[in-house]
């Protein structure tokens, strides 16, 4: 068998180049094929890596500490006090890079035209910034200047639905400490650009402010945390609920359920998506192949009467699609290549991902180049393929070698 | 000597019912080594049907086939290959050469799928391409041969497997006449210098002129059988 690989590699080799046009049709069928799956593998990993990074950045962190029950009726009735000796220095850990308290109640915001539901935050800015993406995001005005900034930043869309603007006026009602409806007018000084759903629930002002406004001493409603490292997740709410057993400490995972089965969901899309583009390669090939043996019925009726097994022709055969696939694949893997490097400075999806109103997509989407891609998908088409040709090889092994005595008129 | 084939009772039966065409009707033959037998016959005789039958590409539909005291019958088809590959050599009338291979690869082939190693094939092969006076053109591939070439070097490839017998179907249909002279007197020489033994289904008289033993078909029968002295 060794010695017939040897012999046969260099005849299946050659056999290949004999009809370029049908060498070259199935070599860009397999090598577009497999470049849409690689391109597609890589889009969607970037794409959820960067959805996830996204959402994090926004309000939600690595994870957050809550008073129990908070998570099920988030109200003033379900607040905590501030992270005590245990819980500050467990939170002072070196897997933890930053953490913020916010006050988190919800409530109306009024114009002069419209009430709408909202969900009143009070941040300390500065430790916000460190946490969360939204300071950054500023389209007009500024962000809170401090704890005490009696002002609020509202969301574009909010801000457009309540036909208001920077300078302007707004009313936060909401549930105050004593069980009593506070009311309160706000000074607009600035509108940050998230995605709508964000924009149209979250509306900032200081901390110690709203903690004035509720009628509260101190409480606040969660603890924000962002680790260093994102697969220290398990361990790092594990050390905090330890130093805070009273209190829910719950992961993103566990906050975002639709973030955390993205991933899986990712992968469903890519096998399914391999699952279309390899069933139209298969039509392709092996029609293009059956072709090949029916115009070689002869040659291989020849080789048959030469004396050759068919287990030998299906063999030989199998030989030549496996080149023949060999061949598309490295050409697919060298074009996908290509093409993620030459996207890795990034796509801007800005535009595209406020139409589709996507869950917090980030704008600019960054493909990696990942090994274990190139090495799973590109072997497994090579595989599948050399599987489904084996049916138009059988077909060759099967040609009769009285074939190779018909004439040729 | 016992006979290198023999047929009895040969026949063959194409399609059934009202278009059932009798290509071969009960078939006596025997083939003794040495012979270099021209089988001759009006078209449609059932010549390249009875080298089919000899040459184990094709079964018949009834009677015997032995090649080398072996009955074809009842072997599988691997079992078939391999008695081609052993037993017998085939010339064709379109010299069938494998074009990606050079004429020296064609002619390993067959000793290839014998298993002989890589250098005897080389050498018996470099020895067959001189036989067959093609030296200097071991090379090439068939697709930069003359017709007359091609055929040397199908014969070539018949013999280097050193066959008990080859089979060869109009090899001179496709040849000027200066070339089908030639190559007669190849297989003529083949024939006295190493007894090889040949069978050849022909219309051509220049082929005919030169064989030892002369069979004539009439419509699926042996019609008349005679030796000459050649
Ligand atoms: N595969 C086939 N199917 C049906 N009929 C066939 C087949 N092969 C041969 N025949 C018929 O069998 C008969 C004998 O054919 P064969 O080819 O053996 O004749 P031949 O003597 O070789 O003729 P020629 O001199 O033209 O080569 C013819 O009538 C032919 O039409
Ligand atoms: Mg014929």
């Amino acid at each position: 068998m060794i010695d017939g690989l040897k012999t046969m590699l260099p005849l299946a080799w050659r056999n290949l180049w004999r009809n370029p046009r049908r060498t070259g049709i199935t070599l860009i069928v397999v090598a577009i094929g497999l470049w849409s799956i690689l391109f597609f593998n890589a889009f969607m990993t970037a794409w959820a890596k960067s959805s996830k990074e996204t959402t994090l950045q926004l309000l939600l962190g690595s994870g957050q500490i809550h008073a129990e029950g908070f998570m099920d009726d988030p109200s003033i009735e379900t607040l905590m006090d501030p992270p005590d000796q245990d819980l500050a220095s467990a939170l002072d850990a070196p897997a933890v890079a930053d953490w913020t308290t916010r006050v988190v109640v919800p409530g109306v915001v009024q114009s002069e035209y419209k009430t709408l539901p909202a969900t009143i935050v009070g941040v300390d800015p500065v430790a916000e910034a460190r946490i969360s993406s939204i300071p950054d995001r500023i389209a007009e005005g500024r962000y809170l200047s401090g704890s005490d900034d009696d002002s609020v930043v509202l969301g574009l869309h909010m801000v457009e639905r309540l036909k208001t603007g920077l300078g302007r006026r707004v009313i936060l009602m909401s549930q105050n400490a004593e069980g009593a409806m506070s009311e309160q007018s706000f000074d607009v000084v600035g509108i940050y650009d998230a995605d709508k759903a964000t924009e149209d629930l979250y509306v900032f002002t200081g901390r110690a402010a709203s903690q004035r406004f509720l009628g509260l001493e101190g409480e606040i409603a969660q603890v924000v945390f962002v680790l260093q490292e994102d697969t220290a997740l398990e361990d790092a709410v594990a050390a905090l609920a330890d130093a805070a057993p009273a209190l829910d400490v719950r992961g993103w995972k566990e906050l975002n359920l639709f973030l955390a089965s993205m991933d899986s969901y990712m992968g469903v899309f890519v096998q399914v998506w391999l699952g279309i583009v390899f069933s139209l390669m298969a039509i392709g090939i092996v029609n293009t192949q059956l072709m090949a043996v029916f115009e070689r019925t002869q040659e291989f009726g020849l080789l048959r009467a030469l004396g050759m097994k068919p287990r030998r022709v299906l063999f030989m055969v199998t030989i030549e699609n496996a080149l023949l696939i060999g061949t598309g694949v490295l050409l697919g893997m060298v074009l996908a290549a290509v093409t993620i490097w030459s996207l890795s400075d990034g796509i801007d999806f800005s535009a595209f991902a406020r139409a589709m109103e996507m869950v917090q997509t980030g704008e600019i989407i960054y493909l990696d180049f990942e090994p274990g891609a190139f090495i799973l998908f590109p072997g497994l088409i090579w595989l599948l393929g050399i599987l489904v040709t084996l049916w138009p090889a059988r077909r060759a092994s099967r040609c009769r070698p009285v074939e190779a005595m018909r004439r040729e008129t | 000597m016992p006979p290198i084939v023999t047929c009895r009772g040969l026949s063959k039966t194409f399609g059934k019912g009202e278009l059932a065409v009798h290509a071969l009707r009960d078939a006596d033959l025997d083939i003794m080594p040495g012979d270099i037998a021209t089988l001759a016959g009006p078209s449609g005789s059932g010549k390249t049907t009875l080298l089919n039958m000899i040459g184990a590409l094709d079964e018949p539909t009834s009677g015997e086939v032995s090649v080398d005291g072996q009955p074809l019958s009842g072997l599988s088809r691997s079992q078939l290959s391999d008695l081609r590959l052993s037993k017998i050599g085939f010339v064709f009338q379109s010299y069938n050469l494998i074009p990606v291979l050079s004429a020296r690869e064609n002619i390993e082939f067959v000793l290839q799928l014998q298993g002989v190693s890589a250098a005897e094939r080389r050498d018996r092969a470099m020895n067959a391409i001189k036989e067959v006076g093609l030296s200097g053109m071991e090379d090439r591939r068939p697709g930069k041969m003359s017709g007359g070439q091609q055929q040397r070097v199908a014969v070539a490839r018949a013999l280097v497997s050193r066959p008990k017998i080859v089979l060869a179907d109009e090899p001179t249909a496709n040849l000027d006449s200066k070339n089908a002279l030639e190559l007669v007197d190849l297989m003529r020489n083949l024939n006295r210098e190493h007894g090889t033994t040949f069978l050849i289904g022909t219309h051509d008289i220049r082929v005919m002129e030169h064989s030892m033993r002369h069979i004539e078909m009439v419509d699926g029968r042996i019609d008349s059988d005679a030796r000459s002295s050649g």
